[in-house]
């Protein structure tokens, strides 16, 4: 069985909601991510959803695109980024990992893509590839690995048909109409929204973006299989680069975590 | 003569597309939708005509420069003026085009990005006279440097954003308007201001710039009796060319030739020339040729025009490259300066830098041509909101 599968598997026995980490690859270096990584899973996060840098991240609000820009300074890029997933699995074989970014960086390192379920990485999520659109059209092709597809509040349901057609893994329920790190979630939009997506296809929702704290975490995962965590962790992240103790880190993820159990 | 590109999924062979984040598909399909119902509607098109005869002031005339061609003495040289246009350049066409498509779909919120800042104007003009709120972005860099045009948003009612991510020119303004768009999908049009961006951008844009081809048409064969031997554009992302290419696309015996900025040349590195130094990638929307490093990270661009300063081209371009139908070269900011001045003094026309590129493409092309050849250069665009950059540069005292 897949990683994330069994591990959303694991979680839906157990009565358990998942919680889907986000932290940029090389942000405020890659020894550092790879602490990071740790550190969140101890905390509390299920899934680990890797951000790769981009100079150009459009679906980013500021929080996260200073992320990309003080990541891109260190010169990360995928390759880097793949070898830190390897280390990662030398002490950590059971948490799903995700690979996050933009199409124009996956572009340039296909064969990487392709041989990276091999070496730790369990799906991909390109987020200006539209859902009904295949990847392998643009060369990224193995079957072992998920692709996730964003929906979001304006998707029409014909196309939520077609994209929940081509996804694995899950489906990334986009909350709210803006970038990453906005606010102004509507809880009664989200919750017709994803009956919707869960009234046609037995694939797991995850709900994410605008997620800050404990309420909103316990209102999403009310009505999806988990929730998606990216600017607010980013932001404690950069806050705490200096002298590198994120123990504010970890105990806003155990918090979350607390919030949708 | 109608081509069929891009193709129904917004292709242009193999460049063009729509990559951009899910939100944005049903804003995209929406917009493609109107434009196919509206495109061919008689009464669309009657309001989109008059307003380009009776407020842009078309058509733009085709001038011949006289000291120009004795100048090089070869082939004659004519000027399609559109800095002859309402606000000063051809990026009025497109603005007239796309705000009536606003009006159409009932929206009531205008976003743009801009680099010179002609777009930004053009965008703040055509708002401004249907009482819509209007929102311009604009990259810190190019709001020093087009300091004019920024006054003139500001006076047309428009809020001007500046932009500090990234390089803070043209690229980041379109990041940025893009997440704009992203936040407000529903009461907001977003006017892009060339033919870049994801499907069906570049082919709207496109289609709204090609009055310019048209009347270059009739405007040949009533003064020199034929069709012209070469058209010569200045490319940023690629606007004012592919609006007089696209008419000639068909015609073979047409050369085309888009120019782009080379910066401080291209074997340095510091230019903005992807169709002459890049590679195929993705940037906002398109698949298209574009400056980037081999871990696919965008890379910096360099250019003395604020509207050339792009690291990316519209992807019908990529195609008119690949297929070789048309050529596109590139000239240095010490060449447009030397063209900068040719042009003031020889034939009392101030041109926009970024149309001094095409200018400056003459001393490779002249010595080539015939005397009974006729060449046309678009003049995308004037020059007064470079005085002070072209102040600056110079180091003149006022
Ligand atoms: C006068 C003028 N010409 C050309 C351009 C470049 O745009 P495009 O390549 O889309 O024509 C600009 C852009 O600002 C402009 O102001």
């Amino acid at each position: 069985m897949k990683r994330i599968e069994k591990k959303l598997k694991e979680l839906s026995q157990d009565n358990q909601k998942a919680f889907v980490g986000y932290i940029v690859a090389g942000d405020p270096d890659l020894e550092t991510s790879l602490q990071l990584m740790h550190l969140s899973v101890d905390s509390g996060v299920d899934i680990l959803e890797i951000g790769v840098p981009f100079t150009d991240p459009i679906a980013e609000g500021p929080t996260i695109q200073q992320a990309h820009d003080r990541s891109l300074e260190n010169e990360t890029n995928l390759q880097k980024i793949i070898d830190l997933i390897c280390k990662f699995r030398e002490k950590d074989t059971n948490t799903p990992i995700i690979l996050m970014g933009y199409i124009n960086n996956f572009l340039m390192y296909k064969d990487l893509i392709n041989r990276s379920h091999e070496l730790g990485v369990d799906g991909v999520l390109v987020v200006d590839i539209p859902g009904e659109l295949s990847l392998e059209d643009y060369g990224i092709d193995n079957q072992d690995l998920d692709i996730i597809s964003l929906v979001s509040p304006t998707t029409s349901k014909e196309r939520v048909k077609e994209i929940v057609k081509n996804s694995t893994g899950f489906i990334y329920y986009v909350t709210l109409r803006g970038v990453t790190g906005s606010s102004n979630l509507d809880g009664n939009e989200i919750e017709q929204n994803i009956k919707y997506i869960k009234s046609i296809s037995s694939i797991p929702v995850m709900a994410g973006f605008g997620i800050k704290n404990s309420d909103d975490a316990k209102l999403l995962s009310s009505f999806s299989d988990g929730i998606v965590i990216g600017s607010s962790i980013v932001e404690l992240i950069y806050k705490n680069s200096e002298n590198k103790d994120f123990h504010e880190v970890s105990d806003y993820i155990s918090n979350m975590k607390d919030a949708i159990r | 003569m109608k081509d069929n590109l891009p193709d129904k999924d917004g292709f242009f062979g193999e460049y063009g597309g729509k990559f951009v984040p899910e939100t944005l598909m049903y804003a995209l399909n929406e917009l493609e939708q109107t434009y196919k119902t509206l495109k061919d509607n008689n009464d669309f098109n009657a309001e989109f005509h008059r307003d380009l005869a009776e407020f842009v002031g078309r058509p733009s005339p085709l001038y011949f420069a006289k000291r120009l061609t004795e100048n090089y003495n070869t082939a004659s040289i004519w000027l399609k003026r559109e800095d002859l246009n309402h606000t000063g350049a051809h990026k009025i066409n497109n603005t007239v085009g796309q705000i009536l498509l606003a009006k159409y779909m009932g929206k009531k919120r205008i976003i743009a990005e801009t680099g010179a800042g002609q777009h930004g104007v053009a965008t703040a003009t055509v708002a401004a006279r249907l009482g819509l709120d209007c929102h311009i972005y604009m990259g810190s860099e190019d709001v020093r440097r087009q300091s004019l045009n920024v006054y003139r948003m500001k006076l047309l009612g428009a809020e001007v954003h500046e932009v500090n991510s990234g390089s803070a020119t043209l690229k980041d303004a379109l990041n940025e308007a893009l997440r704009d768009w992203v936040t407000n999908i529903e009461d907001t049009y977003y006017i892009i201001g060339s033919v870049t961006g994801p499907h069906p951008y570049p082919m709207i844009v496109r289609d709204f710039n090609a009055v310019v081809g048209y009347e270059l048409i009739d405007q040949s064969q009533e003064s020199f009796g034929r069709m012209p031997d070469s058209i010569i554009a200045c490319v940023g992302g690629g606007s004012n060319a592919m609006g007089i290419f696209y008419p000639f696309i068909k015609m073979d015996n047409v050369e085309l030739i888009g120019v782009e900025a080379a910066g401080k040349g291209i074997e340095t590195g510091e230019h903005a020339a992807p169709l002459n130094d890049g590679t195929p990638g993705v940037l906002h929307g398109a698949k298209s040729y574009l400056m980037q490093d081999e871990s696919g990270q965008v890379k910096g661009t360099a250019s003395i025009s604020a509207g050339l300063d792009y690291p990316g081209v519209g992807p019908e371009h990529s195609w008119l490259k690949d297929i070789k139908r048309a050529k596109y070269v590139a000239v240095s900011d010490d060449e447009v300066m030397k063209a900068f001045h040719m042009v003031n003094k020889m034939e009392g026309i101030l041109p926009a830098l970024e149309t001094a590129h095409a200018f400056a493409y003459l001393d490779e092309l002249m010595p080539n041509m015939n005397k009974d050849q006729h060449i046309v250069i678009n003049v995308s665009g004037r020059g007064d909101k470079d005085l002070n950059s072209v102040v600056e540069i110079e180091d003149i005292k006022l």
